[in-house]
């Protein structure tokens, strides 16, 4: 254990604990202070994975939630089981960060409207084997209740308008990234948790999210599928929304700082003061 | 034993002008040296360069030399730097640990790094504490202490690795006049005691004046004055490099400039203000 | 756990039983010693630990009655002999939403089962359901109750020193101990955020999408002053010496002794093999 934490730089030591501190706080505020149903608790454990590695990530992730579930004062709720979907949250964003996923790509004019018609024909091809899946048009097949299908395409259409319009408004492709590197980790982030929830928690999760548990099982879904099917509606979308921000707070973070950090350059590129 | 800048150039990583330039600067032992210039001069880059740690820790390009006692500063690491070089900064409480639960594990911290035996450990925390006055504060809290408690406790702690140069950036601007007071008097007590060099930068001119031998003036990188505390302190042209002279040149010119009174008349009036 | 050790504690001097091969103990004052005091609470804080563990590990692990169920006694005995009881009750309070969920969805919606018990309006209760939703609620409470008991038994610079005396680096020691540090601090300036943008106007009462706006101008002064903080806190760890490559100096033994250590030898053990059995079909009881 002494060998692995010598991997990391001091300074890297140090971003650890704020990240892991700004996780707990800004996870509790947004859900008791601003009484939003998503989490945002993975924004220090994001950051720490972009700028740090993979496993400074998954190490920050998978303290943050044995600490909020042990630690004096603030410790109790549910959450450390869920440590090992932190984690993978974690590792996934080393893997953006290696991939330089939150670099900004100023583009202009012909790109902007390419990229924001990617984002329009993604999201078609998400659509069209979702509407032509036997399982939502014929009833007699499995799995879940036509009206999820329906609700998966609208939410997928209304993505793609809301990442289209932002990559157009801020004339940055990196918009595009952010958003798949969001929604594969949302999708990653239901499909660990819902074993877990399933295992642990009898398949739900004590939030209003819940109804939404109980709707798939009236349907007919057993308790991991209705667990994942929730987990799907919301982490993505949770997942998406603190990629973003996350994006945001990067591109305000001046270069110097950026570069100290060990794949900071990647976030760089000629952005150089 | 010395600490040498010799033409001493230092630019921040990604930065566009040097921070420092072409600086000559010399402390040895029981010597107290003091800084004092406009914001922004360069003074704290001078403080992170002739402690070592620009460019050790913090990444930047430096030319020219930095040596203690002869050895050059670029060819130690971190922990070997922090025994021959203590720094203090203006922010107490970010300066500590953070992990101690008594201000005695918190000066503890530094030794037991250095993997010292128990023993030495808790003799250098005693001596430390005892030598800055605080041995009271020992089982105290370090997150609950007054800023200028908290500032004795990072002292110590600094002092806990035994480093032969002391290099303090502002340590009182973020205290009230009772922590000052108390910061001033620890610092008096210690020159008096030890053989500590020490490299004090301040806006503060009256804790320089009666803590430094001598004082340079920094602006824009550069060194322009240096020499013994009273002449430079007491030279006219001080304001115009953003500093404000100490009380007592106050007082003397502008009982001068009134006529009240020839400069040792002046001086023995200080003198018996001051007690 | 309940932070640093709180009020001074009497002098009571060297422990005897503690074998100090770093030198003397008998050197550091009572208040640097902290020897915890009181039934339970005096163990080691590792013993306490592997509790809480298997204690988790068991509760979840073994399917059916029997494993949370012990787990939910042997937790509340250790509460009663620790003298922690009543503090356990925001811990179980904490449960009800999720206790609530668990035994409503799973008593009338329990897939597959046909074994209705009654109805309530178009609802109907199944006895799967049902035994599912107890037997989910027993080990959500169980769980519950061994993070309360360790929380309020444990001090956290206790639990920190005792694993960096069994070999942790002084890295992980110092990023969980300055993570919970940290977030008394965090908070307040967290709440001041909050504050100074309600004078600006941010309504955190509003409809959903001003709320969702309101997360950026939270998130970020948040996120940059933690980070301005990381080149000032870099510096001084190293100018402590923290990259020493030494091995960091023993301060606080907590005691230890042959019987604990037994005693976590068989806790762990026992929970691989029931946990295993459990897994494996092959477990006797309910």
């Amino acid at each position: 254990m002494a060998w692995l934490s010598r991997q990391f730089s001091t300074r890297v030591i140090v971003l650890i604990p704020i990240a892991i501190a700004i996780n707990i706080v800004l996870g509790y505020t947004v859900q008791t202070i601003l009484k939003l149903p998503i989490y945002l608790d993975s924004i220090g454990t994001i950051l720490v994975g972009v700028l740090a590695g993979p496993i400074a990530g998954a190490l920050t992730g998978i303290l943050s939630n044995l600490i909020w579930q042990y630690a004096p004062v603030i410790g109790g709720g549910t959450i450390g089981p869920f440590a090992i979907t932190a984690g993978v949250i974690g590792l996934l964003a080393g893997i953006w960060g290696q991939l330089a996923v939150y670099r900004s790509r100023p583009a202009s004019g012909m790109q902007l409207i390419v990229a924001a018609i990617a984002a329009g024909v993604i999201a078609v091809v998400v659509v069209i084997p979702i509407l032509n899946n036997p399982a939502y048009t014929d009833p007699n097949v499995g799995g879940y209740p036509s009206w999820v299908y329906t609700a998966a395409a609208v939410i997928a259409v209304i993505v793609a308008v809301v990442v289209a319009a932002f990559i157009y408004v801020r004339r940055d492709l990196a918009g595009l990234w952010v958003a798949v590197a969001g929604v594969l980790t949302g999708i990653v982030a239901a499909f660990v948790s819902a074993p877990i929830s399933a295992i642990a928690f009898g398949g739900v999760t004590g939030g209003g999210t819940d109804l939404l548990v109980a709707a798939l099982r009236q349907g007919g879904s057993d308790v991991i599928h209705a667990s994942l099917g929730q987990g799907l509606f919301s982490d993505p979308i949770d997942k998406t929304i603190t990629s973003f921000v996350v994006f945001i707070i990067l591109s305000g973070l001046s270069p110097r700082l950026l570069a100290r950090f060990p794949l900071g350059d990647r976030l760089v590129r000629d952005r150089a003061a | 034993m010395t600490l040498r800048l010799s033409a001493a150039t230092y630019r921040y990583a990604g930065a566009r002008r040097d921070a420092l330039d072409s600086v000559d600067l010399e402390i040895s032992t029981g010597s107290v040296l003091g800084v004092v210039g406009p914001n922004e001069a360069g003074k704290s880059t001078l403080c992170l360069v002739a402690s070592g740690l620009a460019p050790v820790v913090v990444s930047g390009r430096l030319s020219g030399s930095v040596t203690i006692d002869g050895r050059e500063t670029t060819d130690m690491r971190p922990h070997e730097l922090a025994q021959r070089c203590g720094i203090l900064f203006q922010d107490a409480q970010a300066q500590l640990s953070g992990t101690a639960s008594t201000v005695f594990e918190e000066v503890a911290f530094g030794p037991r790094n250095l993997g010292l035996s128990l023993p030495a450990v808790i003799e250098r925390v005693e001596a430390c504490l005892g030598a800055l006055g605080i041995a009271s504060l020992a089982d105290r809290d370090p997150a609950r202490l007054s800023g200028g408690q908290a500032q004795l406790v990072a002292l110590a702690a600094i002092l806990a690795l035994r480093p032969d140069f002391l290099i303090l950036d502002e340590p009182t601007s973020q205290l009230d006049p009772q922590g000052t007071r108390l910061v001033g008097d620890a610092l008096r007590r210690l020159v008096r005691e030890s053989r500590t060099a020490i490299l004090v930068v301040e806006h503060k001119t009256a804790l320089l004046d009666r803590l430094a031998d001598r004082v340079v003036v920094v602006d824009e990188g550069r060194i322009v004055r240096e020499g013994p505390t009273a002449d430079v302190l007491g030279d006219a042209a001080l304001p115009g490099h953003g500093v404000e002279p100490p009380p007592r040149v106050r007082v003397q010119s502008a009982l001068a400039a009134a006529g009240l009174g020839t400069a040792a008349e002046t001086d023995r009036l200080m003198a018996e203000l001051a007690t | 756990m309940t932070g640093s050790s709180g009020t001074v504690p009497p002098d009571r001097g060297p422990d005897p039983s503690v074998a100090n091969p770093e030198g003397s103990a008998a050197g550091l004052p009572a208040y640097v010693l902290r020897v915890p005091t009181g039934t339970y609470r005096s163990l080691n804080p590792f013993t306490k630990s592997v509790v809480a563990l298997s204690s988790a590990l068991v509760a979840f692990g073994v399917r059916g009655w029997t494993g949370p169920l012990s787990v939910l006694l042997l937790t509340a005995a250790i509460a009663l002999v620790a003298g922690v009881s009543r503090s356990l009750r925001r811990f179980v309070l904490a449960t009800i939403p999720i206790v609530v969920s668990i035994l409503l969805i799973n008593a009338f919606l329990y897939p597959g089962a046909t074994d209705v018990l009654f109805r309530v309006g178009p609802f109907a209760a199944t006895g799967t359901g049902v035994t599912v939703a107890l037997q989910a609620t027993l080990r959500v409470v169980a769980f519950a109750l061994s993070v309360a008991v360790f929380s309020l038994t444990t001090a956290t610079d206790d639990f920190l020193a005792d694993l960096e005396r069994r070999g942790t680096g002084r890295r992980l020691t110092f990023v969980v101990g300055s993570a919970i540090g940290m977030i008394p601090a965090m908070a307040s300036r967290a709440t001041e955020i909050v504050e100074a943008q309600r004078a600006r106007g941010l309504d955190t009462e509003g409809s959903v999408r001003r709320r969702i706006r309101g997360i950026v101008p939270l998130a970020g002064p948040m996120v940059f002053g933690a980070l301005s903080e990381v080149e000032e806190r870099t510096v001084a760890l190293e100018a402590r010496g923290f990259s020493a490559p030494a091995r960091r100096t023993v301060m606080r033994i907590l005691p230890d002794s042959g019987a604990q250590r037994a005693l976590r030898w068989l806790l762990g053990v026992g929970t691989i093999v029931v946990v295993g059995a459990s897994i494996a079909g092959r477990f006797p009881l309910p």
